[in-house]
């Protein structure tokens, strides 16, 4: 951002946005391997992207990965308690390597 | 299978201003494990009141430093992680440390392409993971580092790459400053564009690949940028972090 220029409401948000790498601590943590290589498919728009290339959106009670080509959310994720909530239905699938 | 990821408890040995707000952290890491150039590592802190927060921070060193980590942090002033390890953290200090984390943004020595490495600001170390990786591991690939910087003073490694650029004909080093530049710099000064991109990664040629990393909008620009120029989606890797974001 210029000092001289006013940043939009859509730079704020762009800036506070990251991507899926940022969160591949706890993803391992709940799937117990790497899924920033799991390929996921939105199931909006069908793109398929790599877990890392998500948007990630981590300022806020909870994780929002979203698709980089239509912005719609993929997954959310909240730990709370004992346990950790997943919901996955904006992603069609998930692909991980046998292993 | 994959080792499972397990906090462990690192000790920092060393701490180095690398710049008035970064600072580099040499944490030993009792269950290292050999990592590739471009993963992170999680750092949490436990408060007396058993209050967690944690961060995720590129490791700098390269894999061929063995039972270590290097980690090049950038002090956020509204971050509740980085003013800690900047400000108070001392060498002897335990720190929580689980790692190495991720496959996505991670470049191997063994890769033949040539190599256009792309950093804003902090953006520049896990960058700076995949030179030193480079050297230590003796690959010669042609690499370009474009590192956009807000002035002068906020090149991070900046004698290490200055040398760099000196001892070893395949790799170039280019600064762009965009708020600040020195006197009579010769330089670019302004932020990464088009041009600027074409200009600096002509030399590699088709095949290359790029890895981009630094603000969101910065990342955004120059992926889009370079996908503009012709450059392969799959070729152009990418890692973005906020503001007071978690990585770095």
């Amino acid at each position: 951002m210029d000092a001289n220029t006013q940043p939009t409401e859509g730079d704020m948000t762009a800036s506070l946005m990251m991507d899926g790498n940022a969160v591949a601590g706890l993803l391992m943590e709940i799937f117990g391997r790497d899924m920033t290589i799991a390929e996921s498919e939105c199931d909006g728009c069908g793109a398929d992207h790599m877990m890392g290339e998500l948007r990630a959106y981590v300022h806020a009670p909870g994780v929002v990965l979203r698709c980089p080509d239509c912005g719609q959310v993929a997954l959310r994720i909240v730990a709370s308690g004992s346990f950790y909530w997943l919901d996955a239905r904006g992603a069609a699938y998930l692909r991980l390597a046998r292993q | 299978m994959e080792p499972r990821l397990e906090w462990q408890r690192g000790v920092i040995t060393a701490i180095r201003p690398e710049t008035p707000r970064a600072k580099t952290l040499t944490i030993r890491v009792p269950d290292w494990m050999r990592h590739r150039a471009g993963q992170h590592y999680d750092v949490r802190l436990t408060a007396e009141d058993g209050y967690q927060a944690q961060r995720s921070y590129s490791v700098a060193s390269p894999p061929e430093r063995t039972g270590l980590i290097e980690l090049t942090v950038e002090r956020l002033e509204d971050g509740e992680v980085s003013p800690y390890l900047c400000d108070v953290a001392m060498p002897g200090d335990e720190l929580e440390v689980r790692g190495p984390i991720g496959g996505y943004f991670v470049w191997e020595a063994r890769t033949t392409r040539p190599l256009l490495l792309v950093g804003g600001g902090s953006g520049v170390v896990p960058l700076m993971a995949m030179i030193r990786h480079r050297s230590a591991a003796g690959s010669h690939v042609p690499a370009r580092l474009l590192y956009s910087a807000r002035a002068p003073e906020e090149i991070i490694y900046r004698p290490e790459l200055d040398r760099l650029g000196m001892t070893d004909p395949a790799i170039q080093v280019v600064y762009t400053f965009t708020r600040m530049t020195p006197p009579g710099w010769p330089g670019y000064a302004r932020r990464i564009d088009a041009q600027m991109l074409r200009e600096v990664s002509a030399p590699l040629g088709q095949g290359a690949l790029a890895y981009v990393c630094g603000p969101t909008l910065l990342v955004e620009a120059v992926a889009d940028a370079l996908v503009g120029l012709g450059w392969p989606p799959v070729s152009v890797l990418t890692e973005r972090f906020g503001p007071t974001g978690s990585t770095s």
